[in-house]
């Protein structure tokens, strides 16, 4: 398989395909092709698709091309023509909508997306769905229905999750966008542990019809990508208000791309105490100090700040999201979609609901209603729920204090982390135990929980067992924030100057 | 101690949390199984609430005319149970910040008094689909059926203190309600269609020989769809749970609540759940809808599109326009009959008759001639094609004596099929009464020499004044019916000089 002309990789990034596109030197079929040669070549390892509409996509690519022809590219959209992957967890009106779960195996939605939509209307071509943790819940993709994704740096390792498929997608050049969603990090530790660029956008940024609900105040869509300019290419089509969802917001929607360029120099970014836990990895740890020495060199001022209830977060987070995630699932009953169980005659609605659900959901969901039921419960509410919203508002409060300006001096621009406190685990190391991989979410729930973007980009190596696995550092901005998000991170990305795909 | 709730369907065009038609709008009415459907009502994965706000606009009203506070912030929560009629295995709707609180109305009683009853809440929920047991026309299955049309329908649940002395007073309360309410333009208030449904909460307070109080267990009735079976169904319970009592102890307290339902064909309440309490729904505010701020400039808003109520218009046809409180409660039991008599009088008004007469008239135009056709065809008077205008038309020859009262109701079923103005019809039928003495005259003479009339002719002569309505009657058949009754007996005394 060759590399395609002009392209730094053999898929190409999602701006060299639409330059491509655009300029006439690619049609938007050989774009496809080139996708789905590459994914006929690598997935049977991979594993990172559910789901591939091969003839559909080669379809909808000659009438883009038609359209091209006829319009002009930049009249078709700012996508057009260009391949895409949507997590398999947001819905389409053709194929199937699984979220990687027995009890919708078979399901196809009879709408799409406002989402996918948006990225349709823009003249992409979707031309397939990534794996995912079964309903978005988990940290290597291992629990899905389908079977584990790997790491296309090393496919022993998993890729993260949830959004473990669109990662290992991207990562291993299929598409040069895969959607994602990130309840609680499932798109930054995945893009981190692959080596790419994940972005949460903000909550309310993108609207969340048709994505499948985990937890509804938490979820929230974002592009998966090989380099910043291509996530904010991205984002300038994803955001902006939806009718359709009562919790998108109604605010002005920047040109993302549009100070990418813009130096650093003279931005203070925060470095939270809590970032250097000795929980780190050594590589992680150097990583991380490297990378705020770069932000140093770049004119950047580096600020010490405190976040003293991030310790609370991933115990507030393993409250609200089950709770949410017990009440989303709840539709799930096996009566008017999805798996039903088989019952006996004499056997009665109740035996039809529980062994519908126990049949179709795997073990780390039901682990996670089970939770999510007992804090909603009466007598325990107060106890868990309210108090997991009261570590959510004093977590909200941290970041509100860092970021804003007060008398002790000027707010921080932004906040740097580490995206994960490991590169990748092997697959299988961490399944037997869930508060394990829960302590994977450590750095990044916590910007769910406060409603904040964040995006997770390359930042350097580690060196496991003779392997170079990618390491990630995330930075994290107030709410709307993410024009300086992007511009910090690009700038990063450009002095780090990284490979963004293994070799071979 | 009797408390209500009452659900009221209200009729927004679309569904509570979707732009789907809802049943409960004339519009949507009698759509076919499961076509008011969307990813929303279904529930199906990914789809999200919107809330409708002008379900929150009419919930506010009702609460406005039940004289509720509005509440500055609100918000919704979800209720959480299985049922294969609730599509998200969760009901959204307000737990514990109702939209409407701490209202007060006072109910009119026949007597002219008035009876002060408490509303505790108003809040505004989701209706859920409707689930049948048997197929259609009755046919046994082993299976059920689902219709997920009324799924998502808005609900305003509304629950008044335990207020009520009788079951009487219930009764007039729920009827009282469901006319405000069709007078604010919420809802048809069609009980068969179950726009409204009561569940009264009943329990006895037993003084007993020895001057001790019981109360007895709280029992409520669920889904009562009309009138007769709320009153059987208190009524019922008012004499049955002192027996229970006796028989087997049980007193007011938690846990004792037990839910009954209502058989109509016996006449009585059986049980459907014990221990209400067992229930854990699991509350908590949805994170798919943010929460609602009223401000105080909405609530005025909305307060100012309050229309006069029935009640209150009740009271005003009595003070100011003289009509018997039993014609003022029928004129204001149908929102549109009332519009409908308000249009006539003031249309007679405009044409210039006194206003007295005018409403007077008007009232008896629609309690009568309008009632009795409106009946037989099972329609509402303002329905039956005759306009406000023609029937002020009628009015105005009434008053000016141009026209008799039977002519009169003759004319009101003509218009009702006729466009032309009352005049003009009355014309075209000959049933303007004749004042032409010689026309008189002439049918007077031949009806005192027809020898049939010998005999009362002579009782007249003889003083016998009774017999004169024969003679009436003949005269009347003579002139088809234009000649005035009043002038046919002054001309028939005339010429006999008695």
């Amino acid at each position: 398989m060759g590399y395609i002309g002009g392209m730094s990789t053999p898929c190409g990034t999602l701006v060299e395909i639409r330059d491509a596109i655009r300029s006439g030197a690619m049609s938007s079929v050989d774009a496809v092709r080139g996708c789905l040669e590459r994914i006929e070549a690598l997935d049977g390892t991979v594993c990172a698709f559910t789901q591939v509409f091969a003839e559909k996509a080669i379809a909808d690519a000659g009438a883009i091309d038609a359209r091209i022809a006829a319009e002009g590219a930049e009249r078709v959209g700012a996508l057009a023509g260009v391949p895409v992957a949507l997590k398999d967890n947001i819905c389409l009106d053709w194929g199937k909508t699984t979220c990687c779960s027995r009890i919708l195996e078979e399901y196809e939605s009879p709408y799409t997306a406002t989402a996918a939509q948006r990225l349709i209307d823009a003249g992409a071509v979707i031309v397939g769905k990534t794996n995912l943790d079964e309903f978005a819940m988990g940290s290597s993709t291992e629990h899905s229905c389908f079977g584990p994704s790997r790491n296309p740096w090393d496919t022993e390792r998993a890729p993260g999750g949830s959004s473990g498929g669109s990662a290992a997608a991207v990562a291993a050049g299929m598409v040069p966008l895969a959607l994602g969603s990130d309840t609680g990090g499932s798109i930054r530790q995945p893009a981190a542990l692959c080596g790419i660029v994940g972005v949460k956008p903000t909550y309310g940024r993108i609207s969340r019809w048709g994505l499948v609900a985990f937890a509804s105040s938490l979820d929230q869509i974002g592009p998966m990508t090989r380099t910043v300019e291509d996530a904010g290419l991205a984002l300038d089509v994803l955001c902006g208000e939806d009718p359709l969802d009562s919790t998108s917001a109604r605010v002005e929607v920047p040109a993302f791309t549009d100070r990418l360029r813009d130096p650093i120099e003279g931005l203070r970014i925060g470095v939270p105490a809590q970032a250097r836990s000795e929980q780190n990895d050594p590589d992680v740890a150097r990583v991380f100090e490297e990378t705020v020495e770069r932000l140093r060199t770049m004119g950047a001022e580096i600020v010490d700040i405190d976040l003293p209830h991030m310790g609370a977060g991933i115990a507030a987070y393993y409250i609200v999201a089950p709770a949410e995630a017990s009440s989303n699932l709840a539709r799930f009953d096996g009566i008017r979609y999805g798996r039903r169980a088989e019952i006996d005659q004499g056997e009665d609605l109740e035996t039809l609901y529980s062994r519908s659900r126990a049949e179709g959901f795997g073990g780390e969901v039901r682990r996670r209603i089970m939770l999510g039921t007992y804090v909603l419960s009466s007598g325990y509410y107060d106890a868990y729920y309210n108090t997991a919203l009261k570590a959510r508002r004093l977590i909200k409060g941290d970041f509100d204090a860092v970021f804003s300006a007060d008398a002790s001096g000027a707010g921080v621009h932004a906040v740097l982390l580490p995206s994960t406190p490991t590169p990748a685990f092997r697959i299988g190391e961490k399944i037997d135990d869930p508060l394990a991989l829960y302590l994977e979410d450590i750095y990044t729930v916590t910007a769910n929980l406060a409603g904040i973007p964040g995006v997770s980009v390359p930042a350097g190596f580690a060196e496991v067992e003779g392997k170079r696995l990618p390491v990630g550092v995330q930075l994290l901005c107030p709410a709307f924030g993410e024009v300086n998000m992007l511009r910090i991170a690009a700038g990063l990305a450009d002095s780090s100057a990284l490979e963004t795909m293994p070799a071979g | 101690m009797v408390g209500l709730e009452i659900h009221v369907e209200l009729a927004t065009r679309s569904k509570m949390f979707t732009r789907v038609g809802s049943p409960a709008c004339d519009e949507f009415d009698g759509a076919a199984p499961n076509t008011l459907i969307d990813p929303v009502v279904l529930g199906l994965p990914g789809a999200l609430p919107v809330m409708n706000k002008a379900a929150v606009e009419m919930s506010m009203l009702v609460g406005l005319a039940m004289g509720c506070s509005i509440a500055p912030f609100t918000k919704w929560d979800r209720k959480s149970y299985y049922y294969p009629d609730l599509p998200k295995a969760y009901q959204i709707s307000q737990y514990d910040l109702p939209l409407c609180f701490d209202g007060a109305f006072d109910l009119p009683l026949e007597d002219g008094s008035t009876k002060r009853i408490g509303i505790i809440r108003a809040h505004l929920e989701e209706d859920a689909g409707k689930l049948l047991h048997e197929l259609p026309g009755g046919r046994k299955a082993d299976f059920s059926i689902v219709d997920y049309n009324r799924a998502g329908t808005p609900l305003l649940e509304i629950v008044t203190a335990p207020d009520f002395g009788s079951a009487d007073e219930l009764v007039a309360f729920a009827r009282t309600l469901r006319n405000v309410c069709r007078f604010l333009g919420v809802t048809e208030g069609v009980m068969k269609k179950g726009h409204m449904r009561f569940e009264p909460n009943i329990n006895l307070v037993l003084t007993l020989d020895d001057g001790h109080e019981v109360k007895t267990p709280i029992v409520e009735i669920k889904n009562l769809n009309s009138f007769k079976a709320l009153k059987g169904a208190v009524e019922y319970e008012q004499k049955h749970q002192a027996a229970r009592w006796e028989e087997d102890g049980k007193v007011m307290g938690p846990g004792s609540k037990t839910t009954r339902g209502w058989n109509d064909a016996e006449n009585k309440t059986f049980v459907q759940r014990e221990k209400e309490d067992a229930h854990d729904y699991r509350y908590f505010p949805d994170p798919d809808l943010a929460p609602v701020v009223v401000d105080e400039a909405w609530v005025a808003e909305v307060r100012s599109r309050l229309p006069e109520l029935p009640h209150e218009r009740s009271a005003r046809y009595q003070d100011e326009c003289g009509l018997s409180a039993k014609e003022s409660l029928a004129l204001t039991e149908e929102r549109d009959v009332c519009y409908f008599f308000e249009d006539i009088s003031e249309a007679a008004i405009e044409a210039g008759a006194p206003t007295s007469a005018a409403w007077k008239q008007a009232a008896n135009m629609v309690l009568q001639s309008g009632a009795k056709r409106a009946n037989e065809r099972g329609v509402l008077t303002n329905e039956l094609g005759i306009t406000a205008t023609q029937v002020a038309g009628i009015i105005a020859l009434r008053l000016g004596d141009e026209i008799g009262s039977s002519a009169a109701d003759e004319l009101f079923g003509m218009l009702c099929e006729s466009d032309a103005d009352a005049k003009t019809e009355a014309e075209r039928h000959n049933l303007l009464q004749v004042r032409d003495e010689g026309a008189m005259q002439a049918w007077v003479d031949a009806a005192l020499a027809d020898p049939a009339n010998a005999k009362v002719v002579e009782d007249l002569r003889g003083g016998k004044m009774s017999a004169i309505g024969r003679l009436i009657g003949a005269v009347m058949k003579a002139s088809g019916g234009q000649a005035d009754a009043k002038l046919i007996q002054a001309k028939i005394k005339e010429t006999l000089g008695v």
